[in-house]
C-alpha cells in the first residue's frame, strides 16, 4: 500500500462520484464508508451491515485475544483491535484500483471476506519487510553514526520480533531515532516499516556510489562545521552526501566527488548569493538533473531524489539571506588540524573497585594539594575523571585546584564536554559562553565555568584554539 | 471512541434474552432459597453497564454474571434479602480485580478465588473481601513486575534467517 497524495483539490463534486479529498489514507474504510454515503453509492442499510460486520469479527477476535479465559476487555484494549481490524480493511481496499471500485466492494462484499483479505495483504507486507530488511542489513554503510546503526542493529529487528498481524497490525511499535530524507507519517504498522527500509535502501544505494573515505571525511568535517559530535547526531546521511555532490557538480567538480575545496565554496558563496531565490531554485534543480544523469542511477531512486530538492533549495536560500552557506556547503578542511594528541588515556581506565578506592583515599586527604596529586598521579582515562568528578570528592575551591592543574588539551576537552548545547550549531567564542546565565546540571560544571573565567584571557584562548582542533571522535570515555 | 456503547448497542443479547437467560438460573438456585425477580435482573444489568463504564471495561455476553450467580448463590452467607444487592457488588469487586490484575487471570478462576475468600477468610463481608482482593491485587501486581523485569533483555535477537 503506498502513500500517494489522496488529497486532489476538487471542491464540487456530483453525487454519484467519490470526491477523493474526502478520503483518508489512515482511516481508509470509514471515509470510504461516510464518502460512499454522501455519494448515494452506500445505503444507510449498507452501513449498518458493515459496522455490525466489523463488531462482529471484534467479537471473535477478542475471544481469540483472551484465549476464551475471559469475556471482557479494557477498552483500551477493545479499541487497539477493532483499529488492527481496520488497519486490514484498510489494506485490502486501498489495493483497488479505484475508491469507486472500493465502495463497490463494500456493497457487494461479505465484511469477513473483507477483512481476510486485508490480513493477508498485511501478512504478505510483512513477508516483503522482512526479506528487505535482510537486504539493508546486508548493505548497510560504514559510517559511525549511533542513530543509524543503532535503528537498522537493534529497533528494527524489535518491530520485525514484536509486530502483531492480527492484533496490533496498525502498531509500529519501535523508536525509529534514524531520520530519512523524505518520511511519510501518514503510515502506519508494517506500511510504514516497509516504505522505511525502501526509502533507506535507496539512500543507501546513492551513498554507496561515493568514495567510503570522501564521506568519513564529509562527516568529519560537518561535525567540526556544526561543533557538534556527529556520531550521536540525527542527521540524513544521504542528503548530506546528495547536497555535497550537487554543490561539488555546480562549483566544477566530478559528479561522484563529494570533497568541496575553498575555492569552490567561494565560487558557490558568490554564486548564491548573486540570485534571487527563483535562480537559485533554478541553479538547484539543474544541477541535481545533471547529477541525475551523470550517475548510474534507477528511476525509483531519482524520483526519491526529486522529492529533496525543495528542502535543499529552502536551505540555500535560507544560508544566502544570512550569509551562513559554510553550514551547508561542507568544505574541506586542512588535515593537520586533526593531528592532536589526545592526553587521557583509555587503557589506563581504573576497575570499580580501584576508583571506589581511590576515592576513599581522596576523601581521607585533609589537604587539597594532597587531594590533586592523588588525583592527578592515577587518573589518566576521561571517563574515570568524570566518574570522580560527578561523585562529589572534591568542595568548592577544592574544584579550581584541580581545573588549574590541568594542561589545556584536558581543559578544552572537559569544555567541550560540558558546553556541548551551546557549541552545537553556534559561532560564540569560549569567552562569550563563560558569560552566558547557564543552570549547569552538576557542581563541577558550575566550578569548571568558574575556573575558567579567572584564568587569563590568554589562556581561554588557547584553551578554545585546541577545541577547534579537536573533534569529539578523537575523545574516548576510556 | 464510546466503544463499550457501540459493542453493547450492535452485539449485547436484548435485554429479553439476557432476562429469560438469568431467570433461568432461579431453577438452579431455588434449592439455596434465593431467587432473582425480573426487576432484580434489570438493576442488576444497569449496575454492570456503569461498573463496566466505570472501570473502562468492553464485555462481550453475560457469562461473567451468569457464573457469579451460580457460584455465589451456594454461600452460606448470602441470603433472599441480601441476595440481588450482593451480586450487584460482586459485579463491581469482579471488574475491579480484573483491571486490577491485568487481565492476567481468567474470568472462571478470578470468581472462584472470591468465592473461597468470602467463604472462607471474609465470612461473608463485602468490605472485608474488597479489602483483601486489594492486598492479593498489589501482591500480584508485584509478582508480576518482578516476573518481568527479570524476563527483561531475554528477548532474542530477531533471526535474519526467518
Amino acid at each position: 500500500m503506498g502513500s500517494e497524495d489522496l488529497n486532489h483539490n476538487l471542491n464540487v463534486t456530483p453525487r454519484g462520484m467519490i470526491c477523493k479529498s474526502r478520503l483518508m489514507r489512515n482511516q481508509y474504510t470509514v471515509s470510504l464508508m461516510n464518502e460512499g454515503m454522501r455519494a448515494g453509492l452506500l445505503a444507510s442499510q449498507d452501513v449498518m451491515r458493515i459496522q455490525h460486520g466489523l463488531m462482529q469479527i471484534l467479537k471473535e477476535l477478542i475471544q481469540r485475544y483472551t484465549q476464551g479465559e475471559s469475556s471482557s476487555v479494557t477498552t483500551e484494549t477493545a479499541e487497539s483491535i477493532l483499529t488492527s481490524i481496520m488497519y486490514a480493511a484498510d489494506a485490502y481496499l486501498f489495493e483497488l484500483e479505484t475508491p469507486e471500485q472500493a465502495v463497490a466492494q463494500l456493497k457487494s462484499m461479505d465484511v469477513q471476506q473483507i477483512y481476510d483479505r486485508g490480513v493477508k495483504k498485511v501478512s504478505q507486507c510483512f513477508e516483503e519487510t522482512k526479506a528487505l530488511y535482510k537486504e539493508v542489513m546486508a548493505n548497510k554503510l560504514d559510517i559511525p553514526v549511533e542513530a543509524y546503526h543503532l535503528t537498522i542493529e537493534e529497533s528494527l529487528p524489535v518491530f520485525l520480533r514484536k509486530y502483531g498481524i492480527v492484533f496490533e497490525a496498525h502498531n509500529t511499535m519501535a523508536s525509529i531515532d534514524y531520520p530519512l530524507a523524505v518520511d511519510d507519517m501518514r503510515l502506519q504498522g508494517v506500511f510504514y516499516m516497509k516504505q522505511y527500509l525502501e526509502r533507506l535502501q535507496m539512500e543507501n544505494d546513492f551513498c554507496s556510489l561515493f568514495d567510503p573515505q570522501e564521506c568519513m571525511d564529509l562527516l568529519v568535517n560537518y561535525g567540526k562545521e556544526c561543533r557538534f559530535d556527529y556520531r550521536i547526531e540525527l542527521f540524513n546521511m544521504y542528503e548530506l552526501v546528495l547536497h555535497q555532490a550537487i554543490f561539488s557538480l555546480l562549483s566544477g567538480g566530478a559528479p561522484n566527488c563529494i570533497r568541496i575545496s575553498e575555492s569552490q565554496f567561494n565560487r558557490l558563496e558568490q554564486r548564491f548569493m548573486s540570485l534571487t531565490e527563483s535562480q537559485i531554485h533554478s541553479v538547484l534543480f539543474k544541477g541535481m538533473a545533471q547529477l541525475q544523469q551523470a550517475l548510474p542511477l534507477y528511476s525509483r531512486l531519482k524520483a526519491y531524489m526529486d522529492a529533496c530538492r525543495l528542502n535543499l533549495v529552502h536551505r540555500v536560500t535560507n544560508a544566502a539571506k544570512h550569509s551562513s552557506l559554510r553550514a551547508v556547503v561542507i568544505t574541506e578542511r586542512e588535515k593537520s588540524e586533526q593531528s592532536m594528541i589526545i592526553s587521557f588515556h583509555e587503557e589506563d581506565r581504573l576497575s570499580d573497585i580501584a576508583l571506589r578506592k581511590l576515592w576513599h583515599e581522596i576523601m581521607a586527604c585533609e589537604r587539597v594539594e594532597d587531594k590533586v596529586n592523588l588525583i592527578l598521579s592515577r587518573v589518566h582515562s576521561l571517563h574515570d575523571y568524570l566518574d570522580l568528578l560527578e561523585s562529589d570528592c572534591l568542595l568548592g575551591d577544592e574544584y579550581d585546584h584541580l581545573f588549574h592543574s590541568f594542561g589545556n588539551m584536558e581543559l578544552a576537552i572537559l569544555a567541550k564536554l560540558i558546553f556541548y548545547e551551546e557549541l552545537r550549531g553556534d559561532s560564540r567564542d569560549l569567552r562569550s559562553i563563560l558569560l552566558m546565565a547557564i543552570s549547569y546540571e552538576s557542581e563541577w560544571h558550575m566550578e569548571f565555568v568558574r575556573s575558567l573565567g579567572r584564568m587569563d584571557p590568554e589562556r581561554v584562548q588557547a584553551i578554545e584554539k585546541v577545541m577547534d582542533a579537536v573533534d569529539y571522535e578523537q575523545m574516548t570515555f576510556y | 471512541m464510546h466503544l463499550s456503547r457501540i459493542f453493547r448497542g450492535l452485539l449485547f443479547p436484548t435485554q429479553d434474552m439476557v432476562s429469560s437467560e438469568l431467570l433461568e438460573l432461579n431453577e438452579k438456585t431455588r434449592e439455596y432459597g434465593l431467587i432473582l425477580t425480573p426487576l432484580d435482573i434489570e438493576q442488576m444489568m444497569v449496575v454492570r453497564s456503569q461498573v463496566l463504564h466505570m472501570y473502562g471495561r468492553v464485555e462481550l455476553g453475560i457469562e461473567v454474571s451468569k457464573r457469579l450467580i451460580e457460584v455465589f448463590s451456594a454461600s452460606s452467607f448470602i441470603q433472599q434479602e441480601n441476595y440481588a444487592d450482593t451480586l450487584n457488588e460482586l459485579h463491581e469487586v469482579f471488574y475491579y480485580l480484573r483491571n486490577e490484575t491485568e487481565d492476567r487471570i481468567g474470568d472462571m478462576k478470578l470468581i472462584d478465588m472470591m468465592m473461597v475468600l468470602f467463604e472462607e477468610e471474609c465470612e461473608g463481608s463485602l468490605e472485608l473481601l474488597k479489602s483483601k482482593l486489594e492486598e492479593y491485587a498489589d501482591a500480584f501486581r508485584r509478582e508480576l513486575s518482578r516476573t518481568e523485569s527479570s524476563q527483561e533483555g531475554e528477548d532474542g535477537e530477531w533471526d535474519l534467517r526467518i
